[in-house]
């Protein structure tokens, strides 16, 4: 029977079928017999989750405008497919051709999140390819990559990829491809490939770097062999403006968690706050003209048939065109009957102008990230946001209708304590207090404040990136506390389990050891990590244990400035001597001004060799 | 205005498209198509689009519904034909486009085609037999109010009816529209509880929409 027919068959016994058999609009279809080199895209989550990507969708339609080379997508399948699959003999296949993704010449995963580590090893396993990079075929085929924002601490994984691809790949997976088929043609093996790519640019090949440990369990060496280079920097696309852009993404059937038209306004971030990883690694801060981006949004809405577009960037309000860019979008959008959604605003430079330009559009919630509970807290993380610049948005927000706020915060930073805790009840009630003290107030309406609390995660090439996290303990007093500390209905706390914040940490900053336990744990069941419903954090403990591994040396220890840390020999231009310098300027409690203002000397400017902002 | 009235095929893959999804499929459609179709005038303007049937999850068809507004009178049925052909996605595509004739209360049947697989066709044949024979051919069926069992035989009819290799291929004609609705696998849970020869309904699809008469609803 095809396979096809195999998977026909089953497809009504499975929640939302239209997941598993593409055939949507904007999926490239190609003759696969003039085809050079086949590409399985894979996202280790959902449909709904992987489809939602931006990152995928330009490298998908990048890729495929090359005519020899032909990127297909593929999934986690759900619960109720994966026993179909399992139990029918159905390797995971990709969604354009349907073809197992076994026979293709590159598996590659995007690592968005840490909690999909065994999700991989799962999509591996379920597709026939041996999971552990060492057990594969000497044959160059079935070339197993990985990038994202994951992979600048790949160590975790390191056993399971036989490449990563450190920064944004626009330029070097094509490079990595081109090389491919080169050698493909001249017969090469799959060790010959390794070598050669570990010469690209950005191209990090685990197997060819080998660790030693002092007694303490800390990182005695590292040694590159093969001709590998000493450390691998992470690639950069320069101008953003020529940069490739999609002119149409694939259309799902059934609902998708960002369900709308993408558009990337800028990459990196000015601001510096300290505990944030994507504020780091996606340095320098680059902009697209404020042409460049009405002109993607337009093609991208009259090629999908979208109704909604949201600007996609770390930080949207920071786009030195923002009024500008607003005002020229929201004419196009008003007139089409298309929804502009703006995530991502900051609460320091919320103009009202500004928002009169979102209520055009929307009148939903208002998001803001406060972050910390104390004006010292927000100094240490380098959230430079004051408490009147909140109040002050918070206040334009009311008078301009808006009776819902929402505010996230952390718990767990470094140097917190149970003032800092009090101080997010506190800060939540003097924006209920500021509702009624306003005059012209939406009438008729309570103001509802939601607080939403995550666990800080300390994360590789951040100033934090040293810090303990909070035991468990720690982090449950705490939540306690801020629970008690509120007085009102009209406020609302959610917070996060803090043994997942656990989890992420050890996978965020662990070495190469894990990689026994990570596998450890998907044997034992451990997948879709990042769901509640499917999360098993006994058997995650488990399989330390059986490994010998102690999580609290990962999670729980200061990690210190001169101890080789798992990622030192990966540069993600963001020298360490900063980051030292960061996390000492956090411990005074002071704050660094963004990259706007003052550069502070991140080495990003000097290793690119052109100045940030001129 | 013109009020129009579109007949289109769901076949291969988009057959797995819900009737909840196909509704944003088609939302999407338009806009790719540009074509000027008129949006509702309430509080919150949407395109206006409907479906004359409902198709179940996994129904091929043939002759599917759908009714909308196109602002622009003088925009030949060809021309909106053509434009939405062109941004269709695969299985699906608009077989014919006329001006809108009969209200949808005159729908009354809907044919099906389908193949009963099953490894001995002869024994399924009889057991078939068997059960159109029957006086009556109650099932439970599921209806807004709770269940109710209802006697499915005075009001269906078969139409075709022979053995092919890989088992029973069977056409009927069932009630339809906004007081009736059969699905067929009604028939096929009567046979199954008849103790029929065990049997996979395959290729099920919707082959013509019917009006009292017998003729094509247009």
């Amino acid at each position: 029977m095809q396979l096809r027919d195999k998977i026909e068959k089953h497809l009504l016994s499975v929640q939302k079928p239209s997941r598993y058999i593409g055939g949507e609009v904007g999926s490239v279809i190609k003759d696969k017999s003039k085809v050079d080199v086949r590409f399985a895209f894979c996202f280790p989550d959902t449909y709904d989750i992987g489809m939602s990507h931006l990152g995928m969708k330009i490298l998908y339609s990048l890729t495929n405008e090359r005519e020899n080379f032909w990127c297909e997508r593929c999934y986690a399948p759900s619960e109720d497919f994966e026993a179909i699959m399992r139990e029918n003999d159905i390797p995971l296949y990709a969604l354009e051709s349907l073809d197992p993704i076994k026979d293709f010449d590159f598996i590659g995963f995007t690592m968005q999140y840490e909690l999909s580590y065994t999700n991989v090893l799962n999509m591996l396993d379920l597709a026939g390819i041996p999971v552990f990079s060492r057990d594969r075929t000497e044959e160059l085929t079935q070339i197993v990559v990985a990038g994202g924002p994951c992979v600048c601490n790949p160590e975790p994984l390191a056993d399971f990829f036989d490449i990563f691809i450190l920064g944004e790949g626009e330029e070097v997976n094509l490079e990595l491809m081109d090389l491919y088929w080169e050698m493909k043609q001249q017969g090469a093996k799959r060790i010959d490939f390794l070598r050669k790519a570990a010469q690209i640019d950005g191209i990090y090949v685990p197997q060819f770097y080998s660790f030693t440990y002092k007694e303490d369990g800390t990182i005695e060496s590292v040694t590159a062999s093969e001709g590998a280079p000493e450390v691998v920097q992470k690639r950069i696309i320069r101008d953003l403006d020529k940069v490739y852009y999609p002119e149409n993404f694939v259309v799902p059937f059934t609902e998708i968690v960002h369900d709308r038209v993408s558009v990337e306004v800028l990459r990196g971030c000015i601001r510096g706050c300290r505990f944030c990883q994507a504020g780091f690694i996606y340095r320098p801060f680059r902009e697209k003209h404020t042409d460049t981006i009405c002109r993607e949004t337009k093609c991208l809405c009259e090629n999908t048939g979208y109704d909604e577009v949201s600007l996609a960037s770390l930080s949207t309000s920071d786009h030195s065109e923002i009024d500008p860019m607003l005002t020229q979008l929201i004419e196009y959008t008003a007139n089409e009957r298309i929804n502009l959604s703006l995530p991502s605003l900051r609460v320091d430079n919320f103009s009202e102008s500004l928002l009169e330009k979102i209520k055009k559009v929307r009148k939903s919630g208002l998001t803001f990230a406060a972050e910390g509970g104390t004006q010292r807290l927000r100094d240490v993380i380098n959230k430079n946001v004051s408490e009147d610049e909140i109040m002050n948005t918070c206040r334009i927000a009311f008078q301009g209708g808006y009776s819902a706020v929402k505010l996230y915060f952390m718990m767990g930073l470094p140097t917190e304590t149970d003032e800092d805790i009090v101080g997010i009840a506190d800060l939540a009630q003097r924006i209920v207090d500021l509702f009624y003290s306003i005059e012209d107030r939406p009438k008729g309406r309570g103001v509802q404040v939601s607080v939403s609390c995550a666990t800080f995660v300390p994360k590789p090439f951040t100033p934090f990136q040293f810090e303990p996290q909070d035991t468990r303990e720690m982090i449950e007093h705490k939540q306690k506390l801020l629970l008690d500390s509120v007085k009102t209905r009209k406020i609302k706390v959610s917070y996060h389990d803090p043994n997942v914040s656990q989890l992420e940490v050890i996978l965020a900053k662990g070495d190469r050891r894990l990689c026994k336990a990570i596998y450890t744990a998907w044997k034992k069941g451990c997948k879709f990590d990042s769901w509640e419903e499917h999360y098993r954090f006994d058997k995650w403990l488990e399989a330390f244990a059986d490994c010998g591994i102690d999580p609290s040396f990962y999670a729980n220890r200061r990690f210190e400035y001169d101890e080789i840390l798992p990622w030192d020999h990966l540069d993600y231009l963001v020298s360490k001597e900063f980051l030292i310098r960061e996390n000492k300027t956090a411990h005074q409690s002071k704050t660094t001004p963004n990259c706007r203002q003052r550069c502070s000397g991140c080495g990003v400017n000097k290793k690119v060799g052109r100045e940030c902002f001129c | 205005m013109l009020r129009v009235r579109a007949v289109f095929e769901k076949t291969g893959r988009s057959k797995y498209i819900s009737h909840l999804d196909l509704n944003r499929c088609m939302l999407r459609t338009f806009r790719r198509s540009g074509l000027p179709i008129w949006y509702t005038e309430g509080f919150n303007p949407h395109p206006y689009y409907s479906f004359a049937l409902a198709l179940s999850l996994g129904f091929e068809s043939r002759c599917e519904i759908m009714d909308f507004n196109i602002t622009d009178d003088n925009m030949p049925m060809e021309e909106i034909r053509d434009r939405l052909n062109a941004v269709m996605p695969e299985g699906m595509g608009i077989v014919s486009v006329a001006l809108q004739q009969q209200k949808i209360t005159a729908i009354t049947h809907a044919d099906y085609s389908f193949t009963l697989e099953t490894a001995v066709p002869e024994k399924l044949i009889a057991d078939i037999e068997k059960l159109l024979a029957a006086d009556e051919i109650l099932i439970e069926k599921k209806t807004k109010k709770g269940i109710k069992t209802v006697d499915i035989k005075p009001d269906m009819q078969v139409i075709a009816f022979n053995a092919n290799e890989r088992g029973v291929e069977m056409k009927l004609r069932l009630p339809a529209g906004t007081q009736t609705n059969y699905n067929p696998t009604l028939f096929f849970e009567a046979l199954k509880n008849a103790g029929a020869e065990p049997f996979e309904p395959a290729c099920i699809t919707r082959t013509a929409i019917l009006c009292g008469d017998g003729s094509d609803f247009v």
